[in-house]
Parts: structure tokens; sequence; C-alpha cells
């Protein structure tokens, strides 16, 4: 069946959506792990994503996830509309994770082109008796308890419509609306309809008497007499709904009165002649069906095309209508979203990259130089020219950038099943998710991040024993945090367990033949000794678990760190803890840089990683009789390196006194970089060197000039080593 | 519909792609190199620039020059002379650059002279000689083949070989085959 959709363009937003719905409804079941219940939005929120999930499943024809998504929709269901007080929360909160991590796992299949084989009976048997085990405990007095027994086979019946309450919020306002007729309109229950219809866009919860006004044509002789009743959950103000409703040559007159809550959950009660039930956006319209039967009703469809155009409804055919919804929702305060290829972000990214570089090939123009020449106009329009190619592009970076929130929530998520796993009791707290990295970065830093933060579940925090032994609270604690720092991003991860084993590490790498025999373990610092469970084949861990422990991965991690330009510190006290912080490039596009000049050629550095200029003369140098220097500056001694010797240029300033020092600083370590001028600050468009050069030491990449000419972008961190 | 209309502008893409490589077929880039001409086949030639103001590149091989600015892509450039080991030459305003395209890479190849674009048979083109050379012939790399016009000999390179290949001679090669001829 996936086979017939895999070029379809269909199935690629069936996975992103979808994808993107679970991460969601992860973070939120997870936000709320510790709470007592999910309140009443989630609960709506996990509704909803379960909905829409089954609805396109259904047309993908995924039975399997179709199937257990509906099932999760029924138990959400009847938490919705029976509110039991008994529900065991983080039995729920795992049947949930269940159902999602079975859906993601059916859709990386369905990604691989694998087909989506997984049998979800399994969980569903278990949601069964989840399902019936809170029904029994609210003592089956949940008024629309029976509705939710369906028998299991029914689940690969066509999927039940249902219509979706938008979100009620503190914002809204209760109605009571008496609506009269003209005597001599015909189809009054139609005209009602109308009403009902219209008022339905603006809807929190919404109940009407008579009910049965499309299949019974005798409800209009009710109508006539009593005049329509409608209760109505909404934001809107009363000259909002009278706009709504409208009134026209069929309605004579109406009256809306304001009621509080509490009236409007009492319903139509004394006032109404009839106890009407309670007919809300919520319910499916077979059950609306269903109770109209048994209302002695004639056996009348609702009238399905009338409700079709804009409605509610989410028909299981119609995958669109789910944004419809989203837009209609009252006052989202979620900003609006659309998915964009990224491939075409990239491209757009290079042109303004382009159009920089042109711009400043413009406004540096040779031909500007003839003396004698009258710019005013010229460098004002060229002023208001690059302040728009400088919003341009910081619009575009920001466009880039992404919260690390995502990335965090999945820790979260591995914190939870980890230490549940393991029986560890464990408080995961993140600090600064809102932190934005560059989307390239994000997607290289979640494996690694998600193999320390196991690690640090797993071997990091101990055992409730020995927290409590070694006068711990019993409840661990792991801190994810991020933020950002002179141009990189920092994050960390925190543990408050037993930190790295430094005489453990010592004696297994002697073991392995990594130390120097001659040298005592003491001669070691900490960093060193830490940096060696960054080697492949290094777990000090005696009992491999299934998280973590084969000595496969921190080289991996540490692997890819470096690949994007960062790196990996561990810090850590025995008995303490430790703090694993990686340090990552923001981004890896345009940067503010220093272009200067060494004989012929240019080179580019980092502002950032430039702490000042220095003039120097001859006599603060001092030379050491194998060649190297050092500069006395301020007291201060730094050595020196002359860009143009090192990388053997053909022609180089010699004398200090004609060049220009740059300190450079780089994680606390300085030197000084001699160079023979410095030419200006420009914003670079960093290009990656061609891969048919091997890596050269120091250089990170390059970059166009304002004439067009290509200069090499130097690395700081390459240089200073 | 659109996924129909997809697949048929593919194929049609790739018919033009294949008649496109139909008349390039057999026919060859040729420039000279030291004494040698040498042929390289039309479908790898981007197109042919002038030289234009390299940034050298420090700790790289001699032979590869640097980088240029083609149009905002950064492409490296190599020469040619270097590669094969010959003695340098000084760049003038005939210089030129023949942009060569292997495995969407893009590299500049820097020659003394751009010949002509011939037409070589297949029947005309004659594998490398190996006489009296097995134990080298591991490094007969750069040149596939020998191609005969007229009188004259153009010796036809793989570019990737060219590009990839560890440092060797191809003027020995060169020399040998031409006393082989």
């Amino acid at each position: 069946m996936a086979d017939d959709f895999s070029t379809d363009g269909m199935l690629d937003m069936y996975l992103f959506e979808n994808g993107q719905l679970l991460e969601q409804l992860q973070d939120m079941v997870l936000e709320q792990k510790d709470a007592d219940c999910f309140d009443e939005d989630s609960i709506n929120e996990i509704f909803r994503t379960m909905h829409t999930i089954k609805g396109s499943s259904g047309i993908m024809m995924f039975d399997e996830i179709t199937a257990v998504s509906h099932k999760l929709e029924d138990v959400f269901y009847f938490l919705r509309e029976s509110h039991p007080r008994h529900v065991p929360h983080l039995e729920l909160v795992d049947h949930v994770l269940e159902v999602a991590d079975f859906i993601s796992n059916e859709m990386d299949k369905i990604r691989n082109g694998d087909s989506a084989d997984g049998d979800a009976s399994e969980i569903i048997k278990k949601l069964d008796k989840f399902l019936d085990k809170i029904k029994d405990e609210s003592g089956g007095s949940a008024p629309n308890g029976k509705k939710e027994k369906e028998p299991p086979q029914n689940v690969h019946e066509e999927p039940k419509q249902f219509y979706i309450a938008p979100m009620a919020t503190s914002a809204s306002r209760f109605y009571r609306i008496y609506i009269y007729f003209f005597s001599d309109t015909e189809m009054v229950n139609i005209h009602a309809y109308k009403a009902v219809y219209a008022l339905k866009e603006i809807a929190e919860d919404l109940l009407y008497s008579p009910e049965d006004i499309l299949s019974n044509p005798d409800s209009a002789e009710t109508i006539f007499k009593e005049g329509f009743k409608i209760l109505l959950q909404a934001q809107s103000s009363e000259e909002e709904i009278r706009e709504i409703i409208g009134v026209g040559y069929d309605i004579e007159k109406v009256d809306i009165v304001e009621c509080t809550a509490n009236e409007f959950l009492q319903g139509f009660d004394m006032e109404f002649v009839a106890p009407a039930p309670k007919i809300d956006l919520e319910s499916s319209v077979e059950e609306i069906d269903a109770r109209m039967a048994e209302g002695g009703a004639e056996e009348k469809k609702p009238a399905k095309p009338a409700i079709t155009p804009g409605d509610f409804v989410i028909q299981s055919k119609a995958p669109g209508k789910q944004k419809k919804l989203a837009k209609d929702k009252p006052k989202a305060e979620k900003a609006t979203f659309i998915s964009v290829n990224l491939s075409k972000m990239d491209q757009l990214m290079e042109l303004i990259g382009e159009l920089v570089i042109s711009e400043s090939v413009v406004l540096q123009n040779p031909d500007l130089k003839v003396p004698g020449l009258n710019l005013d106009n010229f460098n004002k329009a060229a002023a208001q020219l690059s302040k728009i190619s400088t919003d341009l592009q910081n619009v575009i970076m920001s466009m880039r950038m992404v919260p690390l929130a995502n990335t965090f929530q999945k820790m979260n998520r591995i914190v939870f099943d980890v230490s549940r796993k393991l029986g560890k009791d464990i408080e995961f707290v993140m600090v600064g998710e809102q932190t934005e990295v560059d989307k390239n970065i994000i997607e290289h830093i979640s494996d690694p991040l998600m193999h320390i933060v196991r690690n640090s579940v797993d071997h990091g925090i101990e055992s409730k024993e020995d927290r409590k032994k070694s006068g711990k609270p019993e409840k661990g604690r792991v801190t994810l945090s991020a933020k950002t720092e002179a141009g990189k991003v920092w994050i960390s991860v925190e543990d408050d367990g037993g930190g790295l084993d430094r005489d453990k590490i010592i004696s297994k790498a002697r073991r392995q033949g990594l130390l120097d025999d001659n040298k005592p373990d003491s001669a070691y610092t900490d960093k060193e000794v830490f940096q060696f469970i960054t080697l492949p084949g290094f777990s000090t861990n005696e009992v491999v678990t299934e998280y973590s422990g084969r000595g496969v991965g921190m080289d991996v991690v540490v692997q890819n760190i470096q690949a994007i330009g960062g790196s990996l510190e561990i810090e850590s006290k025995k008995g303490l803890g430790s703090i694993m912080s990686l340090k990552i490039p923001l981004t890896l596009a345009i940067i503010d840089g220093i272009v200067m000049e060494v004989g012929k050629s240019s080179f580019v550095m980092e502002t950032g990683a430039i702490n000042e200029f220095v003039r120097v003369t001859k006599d603060m140098m001092i030379h050491e009789p194998n060649g190297e220097e050092y500069i006395m500056i301020r007291g201060e001694c730094f050595p020196v390196l002359r860009l143009g010797k090192w990388y053997g240029l053909a022609e180089y300033e010699e004398e200090v006194e004609d060049g220009v020092m740059l300190i450079l600083e780089v994680e606390g370590r300085k030197v000084c970089l001699f160079v023979d001028r410095l030419v200006g600050e420009q914003e670079i468009v960093v290009k990656p060197i061609p891969s048919y050069i091997k890596k050269v030491k120091g250089l990170s990449g390059c970059t166009q000039l304002g004439d067009g000419s290509i200069a090499l972008i130097l690395d700081a961190a390459g240089l200073v080593e | 519909m659109e996924e129909m209309s997809g697949l048929k502008r593919q194929v049609e893409e790739d018919k033009a792609a294949e008649k496109e490589h139909d008349t390039q077929k057999g026919k060859y880039m040729t420039f000279k190199s030291g004494n040698e001409y040498f042929g390289l086949e039309i479908q790898y030639v981007n197109e042919i620039i002038q030289l234009q103001a390299i940034t050298a590149i420090p700790e790289t091989e001699d032979y590869i020059k640097g980088l240029i600015n083609l149009r905002g892509k950064v492409i490296p450039v190599v020469d040619v002379r270097l590669r094969f080991k010959q003695e340098p030459f000084e760049y003038n305003d005939r210089t030129c650059i023949i942009v060569i395209n292997i495995k969407s890479m893009m590299v500049g190849l820097i020659v003394e002279k751009i010949a002509e674009v011939v037409e070589i048979k297949e029947e005309n083109i004659l594998p490398p000689p190996t006489i009296g050379r097995a134990d080298k012939s591991a490094q007969n790399k750069y040149v596939y083949g020998i191609g005969k016009v007229g009188d004259s000999v153009k010796l036809l390179l793989d570019p990737d070989k060219l590009l990839n290949d560890e440092d060797m001679s191809v003027v020995e090669q060169a020399n040998e085959m031409n006393e082989e001829e």
C-alpha cells in the first residue's frame, strides 16, 4: 500500500505533519507527567492530535496506526466527557507514550520505504483494559460512558466523525439565545439550523432545543410555539452574535441573555419544555443519530450536505480541514506556520549571500574612487540599500534559527524512560531551552546530546539506596542548560550523581596502555584523565546495561560534535556529579569578520575571536634560540605566530614594527598573530573550501570579498593549537 | 497528475541528456601542455574562462594553485603542467582555465594553450601501450587512451584520475608512449 504513495508528496506531508503532532504530543505529556492528571486543554489537545492522526492514517491506509490512534482517542474522549476521578496518571502517560512510540516507529518504517507492518493489537488490548478500568473506577456514573464500549473489532470501521470544539478558554462567555421566527416562514427548522450553523463558527460549546430540527419536520411547530433556544459558549460579544445570526426576513426577534457558566451547565432546565440531551460540538454524528433514533424521531439521516462547507466536521477524507480548524481557533496565540523545504531556505540563504557580496562590489567599486565625484545622492541611496540588505540577512538568519526546546524535550523523554526503567527517581530541569541555534546545527547535536543525557541518568545518578547512603536526596537531578556566549552556544548536561571516578579511569587507561609508563598518575590533570572516556572502546562501567556501557558512544559523540566545529568539555567531582559541556558554533553561515592582508593574500578572522589589535615595537619581542618568538604586552607574555611565515607565503612583512599584532583568545589561551595590515571589518558569507583541497590547519573556510576576490577564513582555534 | 507530469518531464530530460550525450560523444577538447597535446572528453568540460585572480592556499600541493571565484562559486584550480610534473610556465593573457565538472565537483584546469575540439572515432583510440612496462602499468592512470587525429596524437585524459590520483609523472608516461609510436 505504502508503495503506491512512495513518490507522492502526500506521503511526505503525512509524515511531516504527523511527526510534528507526535512531537508536540510528547512535549505536552511530559510537561504534565508529574501532575496528578492532565488538564482539560491537554486532554482536548491529545484527543485532537489522535483524531488528526487517525484521520490522515486512514486516508493513507495505515490500518494499524489508524486503529491504535482511534483507541487512544476513545480513551481521551472518555476522559473529556466523563471526567473520571481516579485515573492512574502515570499509567496513562505510559500509554500515551507507548502509542506515540508505536506510531513514530511505524512512520520511520514508512519513511524508509518499508511497509508499516507493526502490530498494534497488544497496545490496543492494553488500552481497552485501561479504559475499562477507569470506567469501572468512575462507577459508571459517566453519562456518556456507555457510548465508549465499542467492541475492539470496531476499530477498523470507517472513522467516526467528530465535531471538534475549539479550545475553551477563560475568556469564554455564556449566552442563552431565543430566536422567534415569523409565523409565515416555511421550513422554519432549516432556518433555525442556519443560525446554529452560523454560530458554530464561534462556538466553544453549543446546545439547542428542539434538537431534532433537521430530522423532524414537526420541530417547526415547536419552534413557532416556543421559539428556538440556543445555549452558546463563545468569546464573542452580544453584538457579534446578533450579527452572526443576522436579522433577516425570517427572524422576528432575537433575545440574547448572558448567563453564568453554572446556568449554562444546567442546560435547558425548567424554562424549556423538553429536556434536551446535550448536543455539543464534540459528539459524533452517529451519536446524535443514535439519540435521535432512541427518541423515536424519524429515521432520517442528519442532513450532511448542509454541514459540509467550512464546518467543524472533520471528515476523514478531507485532510485539509485541520488547517481550517486551526485558523478558526478564536484568538489563537500561536503564530501561523508554514513548512518550507529546507533546500529552498538554503537557496535563499545563498542568494542573499550573493546579494551581500554584490552589494559590497557596487559600494566599494573602484570607479567611485575617482576624485571630484559628487557622491552625496549615491551615498544616501547606498546607505538605504545597506540597511535593507542587513535586515534581509537578519531575517533569513532568524528563519534558520530554531529554539533548542524541541531537542530538549526529546531529552526529557529519554530521562523519563530510562529513569523509570532503572527505577531511579530523577528530576529533569531545563534551562534556556529558548536559546536559538541554526537548524543545521540542531540536527547534528541531537544524537550526541541524547547519548550524554542517557549516560548521566544511567551512570551518573546512583541508585536510590546509594544516594541515601551518601546522604543525598533520593531524587536525583539532571540539568540540561543552554546559553549563548561569544558567538557560541554552550549546552551542558549536569547531574548530581556519583561523578567520574578518576582512579578507575586511570587504572583502566594504564591497562589499555594509554598512559606513559614513566609518568605517575598525579601528573595527569583531571581534564586529561576525563578525556580518556571519549576514546573508542573505553568504558569504565562494569555492567553493560540496555542503555550504555559498551564503550561505544562517547567517541562517536565527540566526533559528531567536532564535525560541526564544536567541542566537548568534561568536569567532574567524585561524589558530587559531573558536567558535560558542548560548545557549538551558533551558525555556520554569515559572520562578522576582520579582513587582513599578508603579502598579496587576504585573510578573514571572525571578529569574536580577536581580543585586540596592537602595534608593537621590536624591543617587546623575545626570541628563543629555537626560533620561537614571544611578545611582552603590558606585562603579559604571548607566543607569536607570523601568519606569512607559518603558511610559507611568497612575501610577507618581516619587521614587527611595520605590521599589526592581533591578540586572539580561544578558550582562555591567547596567541599573537602577526599580519601585514588590516583592511577592515566586513560581514562575510562563509563558504566551505572545496572538498578537493585537503584540510589545512587553521583554515575554516573561504569567502568572497568586496572586489570579488576570495579570502581565506582563519580559524582561531586551529591557530592557537 | 502532478506526479505524472513530473515523471514525464524526467523522462524528457533524460532523453535530452542522452541526446546531448550522443552529440557530445567522440568529441574531445584538446589543449597543449609541454610538448604534448591532451584530450578531454567534452562532456566533462563546463566552460573555458580567462585566467583570473587566484587565491593561493597554503600547505597544499604545488599544482593546486588556489581558489578562483566563478560567478560566486568557489572552485579550486589546478595547474596541469605542474600536475604532470612538467616545468612550470609563465601565465600570460592567453593562458586559460578549463572548468570541468566531474561527479558534481567543479575544478579549473590551467593550461598553456587551448587547441581545438576534435572528433576521434572509437576505432582510432588505442589503449596506452603496456609493453615493457608491466611493472609500471598500475601507474598508467591519467591517460586511458591514445587518439589518432590525422597525423597527430592526442593523449586522452581521465579527468577523475587526473584530479584524484597520487602524483606521478605523466611526462614519463607520455614520452614512453611517444617513443613507442
